[in-house]
């Protein structure tokens, strides 16, 4: 193998910002429910650090861990994966909100949908990787393909997240189309995808709810267009340059968790359209050096692997800003890197360390 | 290991543009709802994190002339809640009910109501409140709050008004100076998250409320107080439908003092006074029960025209003496019938007994019809209508009260026949309401200057300055100086020897007039309905005041306005101007009389009904019980004017008894054929029947026939052979 380089300096310092404002923001935003529920105002806070912390020696370590042993060690990972989601129906499965999503470890949860995501782009961009000849061909690449994606979203699908599932169905499509499928069968599938959500939309009470509420939030304001509003009373109220760091109102209970799903809303509250788009542009980075990597990756695991990881990225955090601009329907995405939750940020974390490995095996940068 | 093909390469950098394109839509998007949309949304948002908490402005005082408070704004406490912040809305609701004595499923209703704030009690008095705070509940507010309060009670009710829950003048100076009254509101904002608790960003705002003006009447508390009294003791005495009472500052056109009763109290608008009524109209249905407070309500002076009858000779005599087609010594002669005017048979009231000749004062004191029938005519349509009209009648005053009329007057010159200018020089086929002629009165009393009454004097601000002053205001001059003297000079005659003998005050110079008028009901006059007023000006040399008293359907025999009406505003006039420091100048015959009628009134309490009888009557008083159902021997437990006061002698002294009710209500009308006004006055008072009359001398008819069981306190009428006017 070739000798080693140094990561690509960019993507990391635009991982490490968004970490760090994600722990303030989290901090701030948190702060009223920590102080009120759990009489503890810096309890997430704590816990967003220490997993911060972790997150960058989980980065670091897979900065260090040569990429192609992933690919060896990819049917085992989804191996891994298929353990942990079905651990959740054992009586380690712990509930939170109605929804039965975590592991209980006894000293902290976690959260398998996290892991799988990761998991499955691994596994996926090596089988794409062995089946390169056949990714032209209906039957032998397309068909198993599909069959991956399907089992990988139903992994998800069985905890009753649709939207996890959609992000990650939408991820390892893309990567399909990076490795090469044919347009007409993308777009077939591109149809049958959306025929696939519409239908769980329609099957669901409040996902219907939700989706009605999407055209009006105004007219649901007291029921399912609650929360939709509020996020854009936030953004409205932060303005262009924001009520100031900590000085958000929204986040006194009028956005549910909004250290989670709606954070960005409190970014715009309280640090403006200037926040915002300081996010966005950072986000942006990433998802540039992402693909960039992608491009100058030496061999077509690396590639696919990159362009997955990129992917995952920029669905989660274009989900996100959507649902809280109300461009796209309610539902619950954590922002990568800035959103609360220990699993996501780990995995996350370990995404961009393998993405800095894979960059320092990336052929001359021509520029 | 395969590599990346070109292909690969390419669709990479394709989905970076889509990706870039998706970034710059979501951006553009971010920009439109924080920079375009923004102010729109903080304003909502701003909404939703303020408490904005009304804080009441205290509704002006209204003081009388001499600074007296007879409407006043005290502080109480209002509960409301915030059903959205209510954690246990039964449990909560079981408490609050508890406390403040309510019915618990009616709390719920308002703890759950799908409102921002609901008002669960208003005026809880200050105990409740504490008891309230102390229980600490989520999302029960408890706040300041103010409630008018009359001191008084059913005093000045008319010129008061009311206002109702919130605060708003609905009849009187509350309705016509509400806005002064009224002030401005205050607000508390604070800000507070989605559970309600306050957000701990210091932007709390108070805004002070600013409250309402006072409003200075022009209404003095005393004389006010003497017009009601009089006004209550007339309408007992008469057995009157109502009776009214105004006193005027005829310099000014003050309104002194305007008592109608019966009245309500403004303290509980809906509830009459009477008990009695109180029960029958709770079994009405609603509407009917809205349309009797509304009668309730009227304010008779203003609201109401009536037919004057001889009270508007003055204006009469008025126009004659201006216009000089009379003077005071014109030579009338009285034959009984008025054979002047075609295509009716009017007469003089005393047609029976002509008054023969006279003078023109002389006309004026006995009130004789054809004396003014001729002033009339000698003054034709066109000046006649001209004076009325002058005089302000066929138009509102102006007073500052709700719902004044404008009475009824010919509308031209052309429209009026011979006989309709006949019959108004004399007071009849007019309308005018009460407070119009006082106010022409007034204007005869002050030298001719028709002014605009005046209810309010001032607004003055909480530190007692004058933000506003309401000047009297001259209308227009209707007749000369001299006219004005002239005519009072002439009244007062009418006072000293005429028709108003009873409104005679001792020592005082007083001029006046009586009228006695036949009710109209749907354009027809009503059989045995009167209405009898007495006008009076005094002191005539320096006219301090002037006084109306208008008695409605009086029935208890007496219907004639020099008989019942001049005694109440003769009552009312010397208790005014021995109040307004007016010098009496007694003569020596009067000082004399004087002495000899003050009597001190004895202690009649726990005497029985017959011994208290016969102590007042030896005395020269008489006495009055108020109920019906007394029986001789019945313990007298309380009396009016208590014991050591000095009255005059006739005075009435009301007893109040403990009393037994009849086991049975019905009574048997006797035959009162043949008997005597007073023998029949004595009968059926004795039966506690209610009887209205009709004519002088013997009874030749009565309705029911004797015979008839009626029931106790029915109505019996009875006419005599001599029928007159």
């Amino acid at each position: 193998m070739a000798k080693k380089k140094a990561s690509d300096f960019t993507l990391m310092i635009a991982t490490i910002l968004l970490v760090f404002i994600g722990i303030i923001m989290v901090f701030s935003s948190s702060y009223p429910e920590a102080y009120y529920k759990l009489k503890d105002g810096y309890y997430f806070l704590k816990r967003q650090l220490m997993y911060s912390l972790l997150g960058v020696f989980v980065m670091i370590f897979f900065m260090n861990f040569d990429y192609w042993r992933l690919n060896k060690l990819s049917k085992l990972i989804y191996l891994g994966c298929i353990v942990l989601a079905f651990l959740i129906f054992t009586p380690l499965g712990t509930e939170y909100h109605g929804a039965r999503r975590w592991i209980n470890l006894g000293f902290t949860t976690f959260q398998p949908s996290e892991a799988i995501k990761l998991g499955s782009i691994i596994y996926f961009a090596s089988y794409l990787t062995k089946k390169d000849r056949d990714i032209k061909n209906f039957k032998k690449g397309v068909i198993p393909s599909l069959i991956i994606i399907g089992f990988s979203c139903i992994l998800i699908l069985i905890q009753r997240d649709l939207s996890t599932s959609v992000t990650l169905g939408a991820t390892l499509v893309a990567i399909l189309f990076i490795a090469g499928i044919k347009l007409w069968q993308l777009f077939l599938m591109g149809a049958a995808g959306v025929a696939g959500i519409a239908a769980a939309i329609f099957s669901e009470k409040y996902r219907m709810e939700r989706f009605i509420a999407f055209f009006d939030p105004f007219k649901y304001k007291d029921t399912v267009g609650w929360q939709v509003v509020q996020s854009l009373y936030a953004l409205g109220s932060g303005g262009i340059f924001g009520l100031g760091l900590g000085k958000s109102r929204q986040k006194f209970f009028y956005i549910p968790e909004p250290y989670n799903d709606f954070i960005f809303s409190i970014i715009g509250e309280e640090l403006g359209f200037v926040g915002c788009v300081t996010v966005i542009i950072l986000f942006l980075l990433i998802i540039w050096r992402g693909i960039r990597i992608a491009l100058n990756s030496r061999d077509l695991f690396a590639c696919l692997l990159a362009s997955g990881i990129t992917s995952l990225i920029t669905v989660q955090s274009l989900i996100h800003i959507a649902v809280v601009t109300s461009s796209a329907p309610t539902t619950g995405i954590p922002l990568p890197f800035v959103s609360y939750g220990g699993t996501a940020l780990l995995v996350f974390m370990s995404a961009i360390g393998i993405l800095l490995n894979i960059s320092r095996y990336t052929e001359l940068d021509r520029s | 290991m395969p590599s990346p093909t070109i292909s690969t390469k390419k669709r990479l950098i394709a989905m970076l543009l889509i990706v870039s394109i998706f970034v710059l839509g979501l951006t553009i998007r971010l920009g439109y709802i924080q920079i375009v949309k923004g102010e729109e949304l903080k304003k909502e948002a701003l909404e939703q994190w303020t408490r904005d908490i009304p804080v009441k402005a205290k509704r002006g005082t209204i003081y009388d002339r001499k600074g007296k408070k007879l409407a006043i704004s005290i502080s109480t406490n209002t509960v409301w809640c915030r059903p959205a912040d209510i954690e246990n809305p039964k449990e909560t609701a079981k408490i609050v009910a508890n406390i403040l004595e309510m019915d618990e499923n009616e709390v719920l209703e308002k703890l759950t109501k799908k409102q921002s704030v609901v008002r669960v009690k208003m005026w809880i008095d200050k105990e409740k409140a504490d008891a309230l705070r102390k229980e600490n509940l989520k999302g029960i507010e408890i706040v300041d709050d103010n409630k008018r309060y009359y001191p008084f009670g059913n005093f000045a009710s008319y010129i008061l008004g009311h206002t109702n829950i919130d605060q708003v003048g609905q009849y009187g100076v509350e309705k016509t100076y509400n806005k002064y009254l009224t002030g401005t509101p205050g607000r508390w904002i604070k800000t507070a998250d989605a559970v309600g608790r306050q957000l701990p960003y210091e932007n709390e705002k108070f805004y002070e409320p600013e409250n309402g003006l006072n409003l200075v009447l022009t209404i003095d508390e005393t004389i006010q107080h003497f017009a009601e009294k009089a006004a209550l003791e007339a309408l007992v005495k008469n057995k009157a439908k109502k009776v009214s009472i105004i006193v005027m500052e005829p310099k000014t056109g003050d309104i002194l003092a305007m008592a109608s009763k019966p009245d309500y109290d403004p303290n509980n608008p809906r509830e009459p006074l009477n008990e009695k009524l109180k029960e029958e109209w709770a079994k009405l249905p609603v509407n009917e029960q809205i349309k009797k407070w509304y009668d309730m309500w009227r304010n008779f002076p203003i609201n109401d025209s009536y037919e004057p009858g001889s009270t508007f000779k003055i204006i009469t005599a008025a126009a004659g003496l201006e216009e000089g087609v009379v003077t005071p010594t014109s030579q009338f002669y009285c034959d009984g019938f008025i054979t002047s005017v075609e295509g009716a048979r009017l007469k003089c009231w005393r047609y029976y007994n002509p008054h023969g000749s006279e003078t023109f004062v002389e006309g004026v004191q006995n009130s004789c019809n054809e004396v003014f029938v001729a002033v009339g005519q000698r003054l034709g349509k066109e000046n006649m209508l001209k004076y009325i009209k002058g005089f302000g009648f066929g138009e509102k005053t102006g007073i500052d009260l709700t719902g004044e009329q404008s009475g009824i007057i010919p509308r031209s010159a052309d429209s009026m026949r011979e006989v309709n200018l006949a019959t108004i020089s004399y007071g009849q086929g007019i309308a005018v309401t009460p407070i119009q002629l006082i106010t022409a009165i007034s204007a005869v009393a002050n030298g001719g200057k028709l002014m605009e009454p005046r209810i309010v004097k001032e607004l003055i601000d909480q530190d007692g300055n004058i933000i506003e002053k309401f000047k009297p205001e001259v209308r227009r001059k209707v007749i000369s100086e001299e006219t004005s003297k002239t005519l009072l000079k002439i009244l007062e005659t009418v006072v000293s020897t005429g028709t108003g003998k009873k409104a005679y005050v001792p020592g005082y110079r007083v001029g006046g007039k009586t009228g006695t008028a036949q009710k109209v009901i749907n354009g027809r006059y009503a059989d045995g309905k009167y209405i009898a007023s007495f006008v009076a000006i005094a002191p005539v040399n320096d006219p301090k005041i002037a006084v109306l008293a208008v008695i409605d359907e009086p029935s208890n025999g007496e219907y004639y306005g020099g008989r019942i009406a001049a005694p109440v505003a003769g009552q009312v006039v010397k208790e005014t101007l021995s109040y307004l420091d007016v010098e009496p100048q007694f003569t020596e015959e009067e000082k004399e009389k004087f002495n000899e009628k003050n009597v001190v009134v004895p202690d009649v309490r726990n005497k029985t009904l017959r011994e208290a009888g016969r102590i007042l009557l030896r005395l020269g008083l008489d006495y009055n019980t108020e109920t019906l159902n007394v029986e001789k021997d019945s313990v007298v437990i309380d009396q009016f004017p208590l014991p050591g006061t000095k009255v005059n002698k006739d005075s009435l002294v009301e007893l109040y008894v403990k009393t037994k009710r009849k086991e049975s209500n019905e009574i048997v009308v006797p035959n009162l054929t043949g008997k005597s006004r007073q023998e029949v006055i004595k009968i059926l008072n004795k039966l506690n029947l209610r009887f209205n009359f009709k004519g002088e001398g013997k009874a030749v008819s009565q309705t029911p026939k004797p015979g008839t069981k009626v029931d106790f306190n029915a109505l019996v009428k009875v006419e005599f052979d001599r029928i007159d006017q």
